[in-house]
């Protein structure tokens, strides 16, 4: 689902589970797509820190 | 008389997950006992189960595995004198795995199943759904549910699995005779054991002739701690496979073609903004989730007020989660760019169907390609449409007309 709402942020690893792509401060032009990452995952597994 | 004939006396204490009329249209049953004073219902028929209504409670279900074992996973008891695992000893691994063999039981399938691996189908499931439409476009009628939706994810399946895409209706029927007609135990065990007799055999004839990128001689070589994964196990995944990625899949295919004829706004909405489509499907699955699956408790227990006993059967409704209005707003609207939709159609927790991006994919592909092809077409008949449910919901004859 997080790969679906923000390609730039999130992705898989080669056994499908998903994984962080980029380290550090997300940029300000990706924060709705990540909000949207973490308001549609299913497992609860983002947290977003501001 | 049999436990489906007795008219059910009330939602709470007595839902039969086979009435007809449930069967057809289980939301507002779902809404019933979700909005009553027992969300968590129970019922004695088969053997007797309880179902959980709320997206909180099934979510919780869902993830305290230790609680809510995996020893058996189908909505329906096992046939007698089978009622260790699934039958004959023959297990689904990972779906019927616990911890700690879970964890490489599930490990060794995910790569499989990762986004980029299913991305290789995509072309190859465009070109089986155009064959498909070729077949009847002439016509101006098409059974959406039996012409097209029931013949995608079979030959994807057999496609990965290396097995003969020639014997789809073999499949298609074996896998019917596990998921539906559950009330018929003989005929379960009959479909069952081709399945698990079918596949003995392509192990049989890989032991001799090993082929190339072929998935079951993949995982007839795959170790585990320097070992030799057991051929049970290669077994249990290829059955699960075919059971797991059949039924659903087309069920969800044809829910979504029986949504898209009545809802000519959609159709058009996903014309005009094709960057909708992942939310889209998205939406579609949460509205329209297929599967329901089944815990048994470990220990006894009290849950949210409910005295579970060990042993007992739990009925994990996602469909009803996925439209409780304490989670989404408008539950049952179907809405293509909801905003926030953390749907549990594909389950949560460690069971999470490990073939969730293969099932995008093909409904995505599905869509999309009858939509290019048949942009414009309607239910031929609402009243003629039927419906099979239980562990599975979706239509099984969609006429439509175009």
């Amino acid at each position: 689902m997080c790969a679906i709402a923000a390609p730039e942020v999130f992705g898989s690893d080669e056994i499908g589970n998903a994984k962080v792509l980029i380290t550090g401060e997300i940029p300000a032009a990706l924060h709705a797509k990540v909000r949207r990452a973490e308001s549609n995952c299913p497992e609860r597994a983002i947290t977003i820190i501001e | 008389m049999t436990d489906t004939q007795k008219p059910v006396k009330d939602m709470t204490t007595d839902y039969d997950i086979f009435d007809p009329e449930f069967v057809k249209n289980p939301y507002s049953g779902y809404t019933e006992i979700r909005e009553s004073q027992c969300p968590i219902a129970h019922t004695e028929r088969y053997e007797g189960s309880w179902l959980p209504t709320r997206y909180e409670d099934v979510v919780a279900i869902a993830q305290e595995f230790e609680t809510f074992t995996s020893r058996q996973i189908l909505v329906m008891p096992p046939v007698e004198g089978r009622s260790e695992g699934a039958y004959a000893g023959v297990a689904a691994p990972p779906i019927t795995s616990d911890p700690p063999d879970h964890h490489w039981h599930r490990r060794l399938i995910l790569p499989v199943f990762s986004p980029q691996s299913v991305a290789k189908y995509e072309q190859g499931t465009r070109d089986l759904c155009n064959a498909l439409i070729d077949e009847f476009i002439d016509k101006g009628t098409a059974d959406a549910a039996a012409d097209y939706a029931q013949h995608i994810p079979v030959r994807v399946i057999a496609t990965m699995l290396g097995v003969p895409l020639e014997m789809e209706p073999e499949f298609t029927e074996w896998v019917r005779g596990v998921l539906e007609n559950m009330t018929d135990k003989e005929a379960r065990i009959k479909a069952f054991m081709n399945i698990v007799q079918f596949f003995m055999g392509q192990i049989e004839d890989r032991k001799k002739n090993p082929r190339e990128n072929d998935l079951i001689t993949e995982l007839m070589n795959a170790e585990v701690e320097g070992k030799k994964v057991p051929i049970e196990y290669v077994l249990g995944v290829c059955q699960l496979m075919l059971v797991a990625g059949i039924d659903t899949t087309w069920s969800a295919i044809g829910s979504c073609m029986w949504h898209m004829a009545q809802h000519p706004e959609h159709r058009k909405q996903l014309r005009e903004n094709p960057d909708l489509w992942p939310t889209a499907i998205e939406e579609l699955l949460r509205v329209y989730a297929p599967v329901t699956m089944a815990r048994i408790v470990d220990h006894d227990i009290e849950f949210q007020g409910c005295p579970m006993k060990a042993g007992d059967r739990v009925l994990m409704a996602f469909p009803a989660a996925n439209r409780d209005p304490r989670q989404f707003e408008n539950p049952d609207e179907v809405i293509l760019d909801r905003e926030n939709n953390r749907h549990v159609a594909f389950g949560s927790g460690i069971h999470r169907c490990a073939g969730s991006n293969l099932a995008r994919l093909e409904v995505r592909v599905a869509l999309q390609t009858w939509l290019d092809r048949i942009p414009e077409f309607e239910l031929v008949d609402q009243s003629t449409v039927t419906w099979v449910g239980g562990q599975v919901h979706g239509p099984r004859k969609c006429m439509v007309k175009f």
